[in-house]
């Protein structure tokens, strides 16, 4: 990233900034457009001045909710994603395609089916023991064997957890019926009919992660010249490795078990924010932090009015908005195989 | 290579010559002998399929059935598990050959129909028309192979750059492979229960309640492939060289790739939409294949026989394991393919690519 000394601060800021502005306006986007399109000006009074009219109640009622999760759920997956790509150094790392949302997914599952637990801090444990356990098995099988973890490998070791993984989740769901109807939509990874009681729930879980991530940030910069370097500088690459995929783990479970598995946002947000603010974590990791929720709030409002009166959930969304990004970043890039 | 002057009379090492009038065919000895035993233990399989269920019936009492003499179990034999176990074979070959197909041309054993968005494509397409109320199974199978022609164009269209490079292939496929299942999910949301359940089992590979509806078209549309299918056998060989090589022996490499890559794609989705994705078939059949024969191509015969092999004796798992519940046949084929594919990871060198046409760029 060819950024002039002199300006790098400056620049970095005023692109945080910026950031933040597109943040704003993506969470009044959210609060403004739905089924029932409100003045920005009524959403403000809702906000400030209380009031029970119509609107008043469905913004704070409903959408209120709905963004503060999708701000949550959106920092929490892009921040995986970076971290994710700086542990493996890999491009095309993200929790989705190395299957570490879908372990989260299976835990959800087996709580759902066989321990009857259908409340978000119940299941909320397992997501976060299928996510690592994923997330462990997929490093070991692409780091072994000569080469390393390179980005195919990783992608393939991650396709064959993902077959493996929905295999059980079919088996389970072909033999209890009644889990189905419940997890079929919540598979989808969608934002709608989340209420306030999740966001008192899910925030500590989101701060251990933050923290986590952001400990690792100066180890990452040194991974990225390479894992000798690094030792050189005297960095711990295992700890780093280890806290890093952890702090990972534990959003990717913040956030599968909030929203369900929301896919691409852990890829697209990190190759997003290095474009803007350069390869330094310290600045990165916040970036992807406000980039995030951008991108699944916008998601998901585009979503609610596609196919009025229906609503496109946001993991359709991403997905179909991801795929686009994935192809130019393959083409553009040679990857090494 | 001997000189060209003698290459007419020499024979390779582990090759006879069969001779049919004035033609003249090389056949691998050992790929022959493993065909041969694949096929044996797949005419077992079959008569296990046929005889172990609900009810046992004996190996005598089947035979009648096939024959068409009388006899007291002509319905569970040759009405239920007769029409189902066709389907599973016909599936099974079509996956095996597909695989076999799609493997070459990306020179990678990981690239199959499931893992590159084909399968996902055909699933997404069919859902939704179960979705949107077409649930005879009469038509989905037109669906399912329009939705993996489309999803394998355009994976492929957007892969190619001055050329098909396999890595960047395969990475593509995996996105739209992820893109496709959540898209098929969403339409796993619109419809009511009951539909929801119906497109669960099928997206997981199913032969529950296939009969000769579905082995009919299937059978024919095969039939119909066969000579495709000879000549992909040949070209196959081409493709195996390195493009230097390929291309000094005028091969038209773009061409062969890509006919070769069509044939496997429809393949692929016609046995889906026969009987949905029924996971890593595809992705199997050939590996086995390729390690049992030891030939530097992989063998399509072969590999036929051991799809179909994979299929009869997971169906026939899958219908007893867990009776009286019956498992689509896919988590089956998943439960074991999954940690091959695992294996094949672990156990990879660095994978070869195809470097010479890259266009320019490193």
């Amino acid at each position: 990233m060819p950024v002039r000394p002199g300006a790098v601060g400056a620049a970095r800021v005023g692109a945080l900034v910026a950031a933040a502005v597109a943040l704003v306006l993506a969470v009044l986007l959210s609060l403004a457009v739905g089924a029932r399109a409100i003045a920005p000006s009524a959403v403000f009074d809702a906000l400030l001045h209380g009031g029970h009219s119509n609107a008043a109640e469905v913004v704070r009622g409903l959408r209120v909710p709905r963004t503060v999760v999708g701000v949550m759920v959106g920092a929490a997956l892009a921040l995986a994603g970076t971290v994710l790509q700086g542990i493996t150094r890999n491009p095309i790392a993200d929790p989705g395609i190395l299957g570490i949302s879908q372990g989260a997914s299976v835990g959800v599952v087996l709580a759902i089916a066989y321990l009857g637990i259908h409340t978000l801090t119940g299941y909320v444990w397992f997501a976060f023991a299928g996510a690592g356990i994923a997330a462990v098995a997929v490093y070991a099988i692409a780091a072994s064997g000569r080469g390393g973890a390179t980005p195919v490998k990783l992608a393939l070791g991650g396709a064959a957890i993902n077959a493996l993984l929905v295999s059980v989740t079919t088996a389970v769901l072909t033999t209890k019926a009644s889990a189905l109807d419940e997890f079929r939509f919540w598979q989808v990874g969608s934002l709608s009919g989340r209420d306030a009681d999740l966001i008192g729930q899910i925030w500590p879980f989101l701060l251990v992660g933050v923290v986590l991530v952001l400990s690792v940030a100066r180890g990452l910069d040194a991974l990225a010249l390479g894992e000798d370097v690094a030792k050189g500088l005297g960095q711990r690459v295992a700890t780093v490795r280890i806290v890093g995929g952890l702090g990972a783990t534990v959003l990717t479970g913040v956030g599968v078990a909030a929203a369900g598995p929301i896919a691409f946002i852990g890829l697209a947000v990190p190759h997003i924010a290095r474009a803007v603010v350069g390869s330094d974590h310290r600045w990165l990791l916040p970036m992807a932090a406000l980039i995030g929720p951008v991108m699944l709030l916008v998601s998901d409002t585009i979503g609610r009015i596609v196919f009025p009166p229906s609503e496109v959930p946001a993991g359709v969304m991403t997905a179909l908005l991801g795929v686009p990004f994935l192809v130019t970043l393959v083409r553009r890039k040679a990857v090494p195989a | 290579m001997k000189e060209a002057g003698e290459v007419r009379r020499v024979r390779p090492a582990g090759y006879a010559v069969l001779r049919a009038g004035r033609a003249r065919f090389l056949v691998h000895r050992r790929a022959s002998v493993v065909a041969a035993v694949c096929a044996v233990l797949l005419a077992a399989s079959c008569l296990a399929y046929l005889c172990v269920g609900e009810t046992f019936i004996g190996p005598a009492e089947v035979f009648k059935v096939l024959t068409g003499q009388p006899s007291p179990d002509e319905l569970v034999v040759g009405t239920l598990r007769e029409p189902r176990m066709v389907v599973g074979l016909l599936v099974g070959a079509a996956f095996g050959i597909a695989g076999a197909l799609i493997q070459t041309v990306a020179r990678n054993p990981l690239a199959s129909p499931d893992i590159i968005g084909i399968s996902q494509g055909a699933s997404a397409v069919t859902v939704a028309a179960m979705t949107f109320g077409l649930s005879s199974y009469a038509y989905l199978p037109y669906v399912s192979v329009a939705g993996g022609v489309v999803a394998a164009a355009l994976v492929y269209l957007f892969a190619w750059r001055g050329g098909l490079h396999a890595t960047r292939f395969v990475l593509i496929g995996i996105g739209f492979a992820i893109a496709l299942r959540s898209v098929t999910t969403l339409f796993m949301t619109k419809g009511d229960y009951l539909v929801a359940q119906q497109a669960q089992i099928w997206m997981t590979g199913s032969l529950n309640g296939r009969g000769w509806a579905e082995a009919r078209p299937l059978a024919w549309a095969l039939l119909i492939l066969l000579p495709c299918v000879a000549w992909a056998a040949r070209a196959q060989r081409t493709v195996s060289l390195d493009d230097d090589t390929a291309t000094a022996l005028g091969v038209r490499l773009g061409r062969v790739r890509l006919g070769l890559v069509a044939l496997g794609v429809v393949l692929a989705s016609l046995a889906t939409g026969a009987a949905g994705p029924v996971d890593f078939v595809a992705l199997l059949a050939p590996q086995i294949a390729r390690r049992v024969t030891r030939t530097a191509q992989i063998p399509l015969v072969t590999s036929a026989l051991l799809g179909a092999l994979i299929v009869v004796v997971g169906d026939l798992l899958a219908r007893r394991l867990f009776s009286p519940t019956e498992l689509p046949v896919g988590v089956l084929t998943a439960a074991v393919g999954a940690p091959y594919l695992i294996w094949l990871i672990i156990r990879s060198r660095a994978v070869r690519t195809s470097s010479a046409r890259s266009g320019g760029t490193a």
